[in-house]
């Protein structure tokens, strides 16, 4: 009995203690009203699984964006108040992302949430943010219904996927003009999950909106052991384009089989992924020379900034971004931007703020020469760069072709295909 | 008729790609038709010949076909010790059950292991051996085949006749099939059963060392690869019969000939589900295969 009441006695004591100190807490945070000198932001990416090395490399894009906000005086509006950021690890789990966007919000009273690098993910966390009225940016996940669900509390960085197959086609319009080749016909050669369905169904839409026909769709299983009859049955048809979407031992494979069959469109247009993959090089040598690929950032693009920020990761952490870091530091900087205009940590104010958001200058050109968000929290213009694979000096490289503007001085795009090592 | 121009390549590919599933499914059926095992860790072992050929061209650089002469022995030796140190204490543990379920089980662990001890050691990189025959390719006739795949064929042809000659003809093949008719009888005649398990199981996975060698011109190398053939030797199996040497081959050029065929009619992911579509067909009608008899051994 005696036993039982002394450790009711600690508890006691150790509630009063709690409660006592978050007195305490509450007491100082009330003195601090007029200075905030500090602005919590929880981010969700992955930190271990799979996915642990593409959310370390947008964890180091972050820091790299904050340490530079913080060095340049912090938030100004509220007193050069500091970020800090609080990173909650996802593990590329949806259910671990809603929890931990339930935590940050409710437990460490963040500002705002950011972050995730898989849709599967960004669509139930954004969910909690929506419920809460905390702002949500989302700097990478591309998949379209991210921004169609009606949230006023999400706004998203990054293209929509359909966007890419959007600009593939009026690539294909653009060079068949700039070069004089006509271009009737399309194959579409796509791994049948729901990553190849999806871009065929927006391929869908676009191709036959440029007048273009599309001659074959080909589905086929990324684990297959041989892709000649594809590439055969592509052969036969003789398209004057043929689009794909793979992962990097199908890119491989296919790439190697059209090179031994010699098929010759006028154009091969990847779709990021296995295209994408530093492996590619490796496994394809020279057979994926004039090949194109589009993605939203590549380090040879000629934009604002892009040449400077990139040499300075690379000196802090030793390799290159991608283009999933250039835009989670990009985000960094929305949300500065933003926490500058609203000069409060309020929810209201700063989603107000971010959905007026209207940046033309500053480090965020690397991604975008204007971010502005439209009503559903789209990033109205999120830009996209083709690049050619070509050899630079001896070696393999992707040299940024599209838009011209963007495009690395000095490389002409080469159209129509030339063949392998022509 | 709007396939008409290449429809020879298709054919030839279709049974090139097939000789080389047939040339995985030889290991396989062989030491079913011996041992009565059914090997879940053959597409492992496939992947770890596959991962051997790779380092060794990697940092020797030699035709690599002369590869066979190096891996296949080395394979041999670590099938044998498998089956000596592994495979045997087990199987002499269960002599008495009736459904020895434990190799099963045992093969199955042995691929995750294999697996699993190659990501470690090489990492999830997807590599490539880009051989002198890698992008080489022979014409004949308006057929265009790729090199390597055509020696693939050549090779698969010449191993398979051998290995079926020596069962036939020579004393071990004898053992080994007798062994694989009636294991108790085989050891009353004087045979020693243990050991012929052990080479059975070795030479299984040296004729898997050398189809790995016949993809690796043309195919990824990565710790999951086996994956890929894994499923198919299966099918390959049953469709030629358990155990059937012959069967291995036909059976490998039928299927070969479906995917090569079939995809010029319909997408590729459709004649992937055909394939299966025939395999439980073989299984209802025919569950013996095309040429699988009790007696073949």
């Amino acid at each position: 009995m005696i036993k039982i009441r002394s450790t009711k006695v600690i508890g006691l004591l150790l509630v009063m203690v709690m409660l006592l100190s978050l007195v305490a807490g509450c007491g100082g945070g009330d003195s601090k009203t007029t200075t905030v000198e500090e602005i919590k932001i929880g981010n969700i990416i992955p930190l271990s699984g799979s996915a642990a090395p593409l959310g370390k490399i947008g964890q180091e894009a972050r820091d790299m964006a904050v340490e530079e906000i913080n060095a340049a005086g912090g938030i100004k509006s509220m007193g050069g108040a500091q970020i800090k950021m609080l990173y909650a690890d996802s593990k590329g789990d949806p259910a671990t992302g809603v929890s931990e966007a339930e935590r940050l919000i409710t437990l460490e009273e963040v500002a705002l949430l950011t972050g995730t690098y898989q849709s599967g993910v960004a669509m139930p966390s954004t969910e909690v943010a929506e419920r809460y009225g905390i702002p949500f940016v989302v700097p990478v996940p591309s998949e379209d219904a991210i921004t169609e669900r009606g949230f006023k509390n999400v706004f998203r960085l990054a293209e929509k996927t359909s966007w890419r197959n959007r600009d593939q086609v009026t690539f294909i319009k653009e060079m068949a003009e700039k070069f004089n080749t006509p271009v009737k016909t399309v194959a579409l050669i796509y791994e049948n999950t729901a990553w190849g369905q999806g871009a065929v169904r927006a391929w869908e839409k676009y191709i036959p909106e440029a007048g273009l026909e599309i001659v074959l769709k080909e589905p086929y299983p990324s684990n297959s052991s041989d892709l000649t009859p594809v590439v055969l049955k592509a052969k036969n048809l003789n398209p004057d384009i043929i689009m794909m979407v793979s992962y990097v031992s199908d890119a491989a494979l296919l790439t190697n089989t059209f090179a031994e069959h010699k098929v010759m469109p006028k154009a091969y247009i990847g779709t990021s992924g296995g295209f994408a993959d530093p492996a590619y090089f490796e496994l394809t040598g020279d057979n994926c020379e004039y090949y194109f690929d589009i993605a939203t950032w590549e380090p040879d693009v000629n934009r604002p900034f892009s040449a400077d920020v990139n040499k300075a990761f690379k000196e802090k952490y030793g390799y290159s971004m991608n283009a999933e870091a250039v835009k989670a530091y990009t985000a960094m900087y929305v949300i500065a931007d933003a926490l500058e205009r609203a000069g409060s940590t309020d929810p209201e104010a700063l989603r107000k703020a971010l959905s007026e958001t209207n940046i033309t200058e500053g480090p965020s050109q690397m991604y975008a020469s204007e971010v502005v968000f439209d009503e559903t929290g789209q990033m109205v213009n999120a830009p996209l760069v083709i690049s050619q694979m070509r050899k630079v000096d001896g070696k393999m490289e992707r040299v940024s072709v599209w838009p011209e503007e963007e495009a690395r001085p000095g490389m002409e795009i080469v159209w129509p295909y030339p063949g392998v090592g022509k | 008729m709007m396939y008409k121009m290449d429809s020879l390549s298709v054919i030839v590919n279709g049974i090139s790609m097939g000789a080389i599933y047939g040339l995985i499914a030889l290991g396989l059926t062989l030491i079913f038709g011996i041992m009565k095992i059914i090997n879940f860790a053959h597409g492992a072992l496939l992947m770890l010949s596959m991962m051997c050929s790779y380092w060794t061209w990697k940092y020797t650089g030699i035709n690599p076909y002369l590869l066979i002469i190096m891996i296949a022995p080395v394979m041999f030796v670590i099938g044998y010790s498998t089956e000596r140190f592994f495979i045997k204490p087990v199987l002499d543990a269960q002599k008495d059950v009736r459904e020895p379920i434990a190799v099963l089980l045992l093969t199955a662990a042995f691929a995750i292991v294999l697996e699993n001890l190659s990501l470690m050691l090489f990492g999830a990189d997807y590599v490539m051996a880009k051989t002198t025959v890698t992008d080489a390719t022979i014409a004949f006739g308006g057929v265009t085949l790729s090199a390597a795949r055509f020696y693939a064929l050549i090779i698969a042809l010449v191993i398979s006749g051998g290995f079926y000659l020596f069962l036939q003809y020579t004393e071990l093949g004898r053992k080994l099939r007798s062994c694989g008719q009636d294991r108790n009888t085989a050891s009353l005649m004087g045979i020693d059963v243990p050991k012929t398990f052990a080479i059975a199981f070795g030479i299984g996975t040296a004729l898997l060392a050398v189809a790995a060698i016949t993809l690796l011109p043309f195919y990824y190398v990565h710790p999951t690869v086996g994956n890929v053939f894994m499923t198919k030797a299966f099918i390959v199996v049953v469709l030629g019969g358990l155990g059937s040497v012959p069967g291995a081959l036909l059976g490998g050029i039928i299927i070969g000939l479906i995917e090569s065929i079939g995809a010029q009619y319909m997408t590729a992911t459709l004649t992937t589900v055909i394939v299966y579509a025939i395999f439980l067909l073989i299984l209802f009608i025919k569950p013996s295969g095309l040429f699988g008899s009790r007696l073949e051994w």
